[in-house]
Formats: C-alpha cells, structure tokens, sequence
C-alpha cells in the first residue's frame, strides 16, 4: 500500500480549510483590482483600501495580474461575478476588453467602479478619478519645458512598450509638445518593462547616445528611481529626472537635486476613496446625480457627473516630499 | 524501445492520480469556494482554459517526440496583430483574414520545422530564439502601441459567445483541436512514429521512419494552433496587441508535463493534457472563488509538478515489482 | 559587431560606455558561468530569475538588519546555495528532470516570493549597502573585479580540477562515467549547488548598484542567461563548451541591447533582432558542423579516467 504518496497534493489542498475563516456573512463584499498587484503604486493603494474597509466594516478582496497578461483582469472579474460579490471596482489595464466582462457584471447587479484607470462609460456606474490622462500629461511636459527653459532635448523612459496608460500618456505629451513647444525635441522612448534595472540601463545608454539630453522623464513608477541612480552615477549634473514615481522611492534622489519633481496623486487616498465611493454605491448614498461625497478623512469630495474627484495631481518637490509617506 | 509500449495504458496510473488531484480539488473548492460548483462557473473555467488549453494541445506532440516548443506564446501575440493588422488596416474581411493569419501560424510553424527538422538543431534553442523573434515582430509591427479593436459581433462570438446557452462557443474549438490531436497522436501511424522517434531518433531513422518529415509536422501544427489560440483570444478579449499571451508557454508547458508526458519524450497522452490543463485552470478559478491569495496557486503548481512525477514513479514501480 | 560600431557609432567605445557595460554585465557573466555547468551536464536550471529575486530581497532584509556587508554577502550566497540544494536535491537525487524540477521551483519560488512582499520594496537601507559602502567609484570596480575574480576561478577549475573534468564526462555519457568512477550524481548535485550559489552572488552584485531593493527582479533572466551560454557555442546536449565561451556570449549578448540604442534603431523591434541573432549564432554554429567557439573536449575513457 503505497498509495498514500499519491496523496500528497490532495492532502495540500485539504490542508487549504485552515487556511480561511469565514468571518461576518452579512458584511458588504468589493472586490477591487489593480492592474499589476506587485506594483508598489498599488501595494499603496491597497493600504489605502484596507484603511477604508476597516472604518466601513466592509469585506475587501484585492486580486489582480500579478504579470502583464491582458486576460487575467478579464479572468478575475469573470470569477468575482461568479463569487458574487456587491461591488467591483477595477484599475483598467485594456479598456475594450474588460468592459465586456464589466457589464456582464452590471447585468448580475453587481455595482461597477473603475479607479485609475477608466473603462467604456457604459461599462461602469462610476470613475473615481485621480486625474486625467491629459492632466498628467500637460503637468509633466509644462513642468519639463520649465526646466528645460522651452528648448533643447529629452528622453522618455516608458513602462513595457505595450502598456496601455504610459502610450496614452504619451500620446498627450506628444500632442501637447507639437503645439506648445516647438524649439523641445523628443530624442527617444525607451522601454523599462516595470523593472527598475532596465530603467537604470537604458537610461545610461540614453545619455551616451543623447549627449545633449537635459532631462528624462520617466512615466513608470519603477522607472523613476531607475533613472534617477542611472543620472547619479552619470555623474552629470546638468540632466534632471522628472517623472510619475512615488515619494518613498524617490525621496533620496529628490534631496539630492537628480529628481527635481515627482507627479502624482495621494496613491494611498486613492485606494481609500474607491472604497469609500463604492461602499456609498451600494447602500445608495451616491447615485447617478449626485454632486458629491462624504469621504471619511477626505471630507466630501466633489462628484461632477459620473466621475468621483480626488483631485489634481500633485507635485512633490524637495519641500513637501518628507511629509507623504507611501 | 517498440513504440508499442508508447500506448496510452502505459499511463494510466499517473492519470487516475491526476484524476484524483482534479477531484481533489473540485471537491475542496465546492467546499471553500462562493459557488463554485455551478455550471455558468464550469463555463467559465473552460472559456479562460481555451488559449493555454490549444497550446497544451499543440505542445503534446512535440514533447512526446523529444521536442519543444517555447514560441508558441510569441507566436499567439504575433498571430493576433496580424490578424488585426490584416482586417483594420489591410481591409482584408475576416473571411479572408482568419484563413491567412492560421497560414502565417504555419509559416511560422515552418521555420522552427527548418531548424529543427531539418539542419536538426537542438529545439530549446531554436524556440528560444523564434520566442524572441515572433514576439519581436509583433511589438516591431504595431510599435507596441497600436491596438486593434472593434471587431464584428459575428467574430466576437467565437470567444464570448455560447451555444445552447451554456457551453462557451471556443470550448467547441477546444474539444475539435483535442479530437483531432487524439487521432493524431493515438490513433494514426504518424502518431506512433512520433513516439519512436522520443524513445530514440536515432532508433527511428534506422528503422526507416521518415524522422523529419514527422517532426516538421508537429512543429508546423503548433505554429497553427498558436495562430488558432490567437484568434480564439482575439475574440475572447475583443482586442489584438502585441503583448497577448505573454508567459503561455509555460503555463502550457506545465499542464502538459502535469499531464504525465515525459519531457524526454516518448511518452504522453492527449487526455493526461487535458486533465493537466484542467487541473491548473480549476485551482486558479477555485483558489479565486474561495477568496484565497493567488500566488498559492504558483506554490502549489509546483509542488503537484514534483508530486506528481513522483507518484507516478512510485505507482509504476509497483507494478513492475508485482 | 565591434569594429562595424566603431565606424557606425564611434561614441560606442567611450570610456564610460565600457565601464558600464561592464558593471551592469558582471552580474550576468556569474549567472551564466554557473549555467555552463549545468548545462556541460546535459541539464538546464530556468530557476534562477525567481532565485535572483529572492536573493536580491534577503540581501536588502539582512542589510536592514544591520548586519555587516559581509555577512549579508555570506548570508545571501547562503540562500542561493540552499535553494540551489533543492534543484540537486530534486534532479540529482529524486531524478526528476532538470527542465520540470527548475520549473517547478521557478514557479513556487517566484509567487512564493510575491505572496511574501507583495510586490513592496525594501527601502531605508544603511548607506553601506550602495557599493558595498566603498563609494561609486571603487565600488564599481569592486564588482567587475569580483566577477572577473569569480570567473576565472570557474574557468581554471572546470579545465584543470578533477571536479570540472567529471563535469565534462558527467554531461558526456553520465553511464560512462560513473562506470569510470566518476560521481556523475554527485557531480550533478554539485553544478546546481554551485549555480544557486553564483546565482546569489550575481543577485548581490546587482542589488548593491541601487540604494534599496525591488522585490520583482530578475523576470526572464533564466532566458537570457540561456541564450548567453549557448550563443557561446555550449552545447545544450552537454559535454561541450567552455567558460570562455559563455565570457564571449555574455559580451556579445549585454552590448547588443546599447549596441542596437546607439545605432538609432526603434526601442520595438529589439526583440525580433536579438530573437534573429541568437538564431543566426546557433545556425552557423550547426552549420559549420561544430561549435564555432567551442572547443571539443576529450572525453575518452583514458582522460576520464586520468581525471
């Protein structure tokens, strides 16, 4: 009877029983997915979340790609509709092919969010909103032709060359150079694919072939500390890094003048506000109509038709990076 | 080694232990999971399953003949924007467009068939080098950017439509491909001769069999089925970029190694495929429904990698030993 | 390549480009030296991206610790050898295949590593950590130094010890040579052993260019790493190919990518050229009938057996 060796793998999965305790039944479900959960813009995102959910006494379920694999999101969201859960709340990583899957979820009743990233509008209830692609765009490149005194050349360095957001922002800073700056040069764009190594690389190489390149701006959160240490250890102290990154990783590099600003939103307030905005979904405080919304510790926030506004992006600069944490 | 002892019974031990990990788990999951024994969520599982499923399908063969495949992930990215590139820019119909795409999956098919069949270079590193070249096509043609979007309901229905009301309409391409690989492998001479040549090519080409003919078939499938899986994924997502089906590879490498073919070749079977497929995708939709961390499932993806070679070892040994 | 560059894009071969080249290589050439190994024994490792990972994390954790940089050196080479263990563990003495063992552990160890961290970064690390705390410049001499050191150890061993020469045999005809007293099983618990270790040390090198640490490292090194050492003429049925070999892969592999950025070619069609070298290598390389920059190595029984 040697049998029982068969058994291993099922003695795995049997074991998966301790593994979970089923807490409060009645409590509300959401289910909330980042577009790439070992993302650390989303890992503070989440932190936001679980702060709202714990306030709210809500169930929060956070799942996600975990690698830039378009079908996944459509994966999750399948099986949340399956689970049954009270609301969703999605960061769009392919706009055509989830909404698909969005509104097959509406249909089951389920209430849709999209945060960071938007679906078709029809596909969702609600956007809670951190900026628009054409707001990060033209915060960045007016911030970028303020350094670079309205001429002379730069460089992008870019998440994975097929990201869906990073091509649309660059799309709009490409439109926005075309019409305002005419005397800046768009050298190259170079890809990172998420990892701070290949931002580092690429962005030495950068310099080589683009002696006369002022400034990089780097448009992935990874990407920016990448940068910023290829900039370092260039030694040159004439190029400047500016970027979408995140205040911890980014703040030595900001004290030491490589980074001279970073744009972004409160990630964290992000994640805490889809909760908030989804909880006031689903017990009916914010329906279609409404102007605004109490938010917890962000006071009310204004709702201007079917996007919930958390704000302007924000600049973090020497001044003011010490005080965020995330 | 006669390619008899290639047939399927040679296996069946490993597979009632595959077998009972997939019940294992349904009924783990029907115990932990929100629904999960449901037949919309069987559809589900099937629908998601389809891609990786195609490719496990098309790797089958190759592995049984000592090869391996590692572009057809690159090459379903590759297939999709063309497909795309064909119907949106080239205004080609999708009547006309679907028939070229799987041609190009061939085409593609052919030149891993050229290097391996023919100047009988090693297929890990001729696959290796076609995973960076199909996936480098596809990012070079639409300059990672573009995305092909907005195709007709007609097409779209091939991925997200059902028959009957239930059954997901790619699960259907999936069971053909699956009957069709059966025959194949099972059931026709080529097949056998596939299994000689894993055992030994050496062995194969004395004994008379026409070893690269043979193999460049298997590789020119595979470059169609890929081509076939990036269609099917088209018209699941509704949208074809160039980084579809990233990573595939590997996921159906191993539902196919879980499937009991040995990665030496000369052994394998087209329904442990399936049953290794299913495996996988039930324990990521199950792992998911029961409200569980996902990276459990790469875990325990690996330890059922190990566990199950292992017991199938164990149980053949026992039974050469009574 | 290297002559065509200096005509098409002289800036190429400035001082600096070298030096960091050289730098952000020296990682690799370590990886790839352990997989020669592997490979010469007719076996494969495509764990090594996820063990990178988790040995660039324990490197960062046991640096916050506020542990010597030696230490952390002894404790992060310590990880790779152990999960290298596994692999020789696995392959050599359960006999599972290399490529399904390795993907096994790829996988687990991979999300294993992201069930952990969830995907956050280990950041505030001492200032010691950057280059080993001997600043930029030594620091970055330190690691080409270090790797070169590293190599050509390998290098002198796998030709001149008795343990590089039972590599050899071991991935010629592993019956063969245990017939002839060589520990093929030992030897091939050792190469995986041996990779783990090289493998953290490389994690290391790599991790100290950076003042914190990314918990995703190393996705796709395995494949890289591979194409390295077989564009450097090692053959994947094993027994054939050398250390400089691989040396020879690495720098035709890691200036390809600045290479093509210097010749002013589009970032998205890099994949497809580097997809169609490492083909066009191995096709004159099987073309020209044996291994271009590979060396044929003796294996009879009587150089075994003075082995």
């Amino acid at each position: 009877m040697k049998r029982p060796l068969a058994l291993v793998p099922l003695a795995a999965l049997l074991a998966l029983p301790a593994c979970r305790k089923d807490e409060a039944g009645s409590a509300l479900t959401l289910a909330m997915m980042p577009k790439n959960k070992g993302n650390p813009y989303f890992v503070s995102c989440r932190k936001g979340a679980e702060e709202a959910a714990r306030e709210l006494g809500v169930r929060l379920l956070w799942d996600g790609p975990t690698e830039t694999d378009p079908a996944k999101q459509n994966e999750v969201v399948e099986a949340w509709i399956t689970r049954g859960v009270d609301v969703l709340a999605v960061s769009v990583e392919n706009k055509e092919a989830i909404s698909t899957a969005l509104r097959r979820a509406r249909q089951k009743g389920i209430k849709v969010l999209t945060f960071d990233a938007d679906a078709e509008p029809d596909a969702r209830d609600f956007f809670v909103n951190q900026a628009t692609p054409q707001g990060i765009a033209h915060t960045l490149m007016d911030r970028a032709a303020g350094l670079m005194g309205g001429e002379g050349q730069f460089a992008i360095v870019t998440a994975s060359l097929t990201a869906a957001n990073q091509n649309e922002w660059i799309a709009h800073i490409k439109a926005r150079l075309g019409e305002k700056y005419p005397r800046i040069e768009l050298v190259d764009v170079r890809p990172s694919d998420d990892d701070r190594q290949r931002a580092f690389s690429e962005t030495q190489t950068l310099l080589k072939v683009h002696p006369k390149v002022k400034l990089v701006m780097a448009v992935a959160s990874p990407a920016v500390p990448g940068a910023a240490e290829a900039v370092k250890q260039s030694g040159r102290t004439d190029v400047r890094v500016i970027g979408l990154g995140l205040p911890n990783a980014c703040k030595p590099y900001i004290h030491d003048g490589v980074v001279e600003s970073i744009v972004l939103w409160n990630t964290m307030d992000l994640g805490y506000l889809t909760v908030r905005a989804g909880h006031a979904l689903a017990t009916g405080a914010l329906a279609a109509g409404a102007d605004g919304l109490d938010a917890g510790r962000l006071g009310r926030v204004e709702v201007r038709g079917d996007n919930v506004l958390l704000g302007t992006p924000f600049t973090f600069t020497r001044e003011n990076v010490d005080q965020f944490d995330f | 080694m006669p390619p008899e002892r290639a047939q399927p019974w040679g296996n069946s031990s490993h597979e009632a232990v595959l077998a009972l990990i997939v019940l294992g788990e349904v009924v783990v999951f029907s115990l932990l999971g929100t629904n999960f024994l449901s037949l919309g969520n069987a559809a589900e599982v099937l629908r998601a399953a389809t891609p990786v499923g195609l490719l496990a399908l098309a790797l089958t063969p190759v592995i049984v003949s000592g090869g391996i495949d590692l572009s057809v992930g690159s090459l379903l990215g590759f297939s999709a924007v063309v497909l795309g590139e064909l119907w949106r820019d080239g205004g080609v119909p999708l009547g006309t467009a679907v028939p070229l795409t799987l041609a190009l999956g061939a085409a593609a098919g052919a030149l891993n068939a050229l290097l391996v069949a023919r100047l009988r270079m090693p297929a890990l590193i001729v696959t290796l080098g076609t995973f960076s070249l199909f996936r480098g096509l596809a990012e070079g043609l639409t300059a990672g950017v573009e995305n092909y979007t907005g195709f007709p309901a007609g097409f779209l229905r091939l991925g997200q439509g059902y028959l009957l009301g239930a059954i997901p309409t790619q699960a259907l391409v999936l069971v053909a491909a699956a009957a069709l690989y059966g025959v194949l492998l099972h059931a026709s001479v080529a097949g056998r001769a596939l299994y000689a040549i894993g055992f030994s090519p050496e062995g194969a080409r004395h004994a008379g069999l026409p070893v690269g003919r043979r193999l460049a078939l298997v590789y020119v499938l595979s470059g169609v089925m890929a081509a076939l899986a990036g269609l099917v994924y088209v018209a699941y997502l509704g949208q074809a970029k160039a980084d579809a089906g990233t990573g595939y590879e590997l996921t159906a490498i191993t539902a196919v190694v879980l499937g009991g073919t040995s990665i030496f070749g000369g052994r394998g079977t087209i329904h442990g495929t399936l049953l290794g497929v299913a495996a996988l995708a039930v324990l990521h939709n199950g792992l998911r429904l029961a409200d569980l961390p996902t990276e459990m499932a790469g875990v325990l993806t690996g330890l059922l990698l190990v566990a199950a070679i292992l017991a199938r070892r164990w149980l053949a040994g026992e039974r050469t030993t009574t | 390549m290297l002559a065509a560059l200096a005509v098409l894009a002289p800036s190429f071969h400035q001082g600096g480009n070298w030096r960091d080249i050289l730098v952000g290589n020296a990682p690799l050439l370590l990886s790839a030296t352990g997989m020669t190994l592997v490979v010469l024994t007719r076996h494969i490792d495509i764990s090594i991206g996820s063990q990178f990972a988790i040995c660039g994390v324990v490197a960062g954790l046991l640096a916050k610790a506020g542990l010597p940089m030696a230490a952390v050196a002894f404790g992060t080479v310590g990880a790779g050898l152990a999960m290298g263990g596994v692999n020789a563990l696995l392959v050599a003495f359960l006999g599972l295949p290399s490529i399904v063992a390795t993907l096994a552990t790829m996988v687990a160890l991979r999300e294993g590593l992201r069930w952990a961290t969830q995907g956050a970064w280990v950041e505030n690390l001492p200032a010691g950590f950057q280059w080993f705390g001997a600043g930029q410049a030594a620091g970055r001499w330190l690691i080409v130094a270090v790797a070169l050191a590293v190599f050509t150890a390998m290098a002198w061993a796998l030709t001149h010890l008795r343990a590089g020469r039972a590599v050899y045999a071991t991935g010629s005809d592993a019956e063969a040579a245990r017939l002839l007293g060589v520990p093929a099983r030992a030897t091939t618990a050792l190469v995986f052993v041996v990779l783990g270790g090289l493998n953290a040390l490389a994690a290391l090198l790599s991790a100290v260019q950076f003042i914190d640490v990314q918990a995703g490292a190393g996705l796709g090194l395995e494949l890289k790493v591979i194409a390295a050492v077989v564009v450097g003429g090692t053959a994947i049925t094993g027994g054939r190919g050398t250390a400089l070999g691989t040396l020879l892969g690495v720098a035709l592999l890691g200036t390809l990518g600045p290479a093509l950025t210097f010749l002013g070619s589009h970032a998205y069609w890099e994949r497809a050229l580097q997809g169609a070298i490492i083909l066009a290598a191995v096709a004159t390389d099987a073309l020209s009938g044996r291994g271009g920059s590979s060396r044929p190595v003796d294996v009879s029984p009587e150089s075994a057996r003075a082995a």
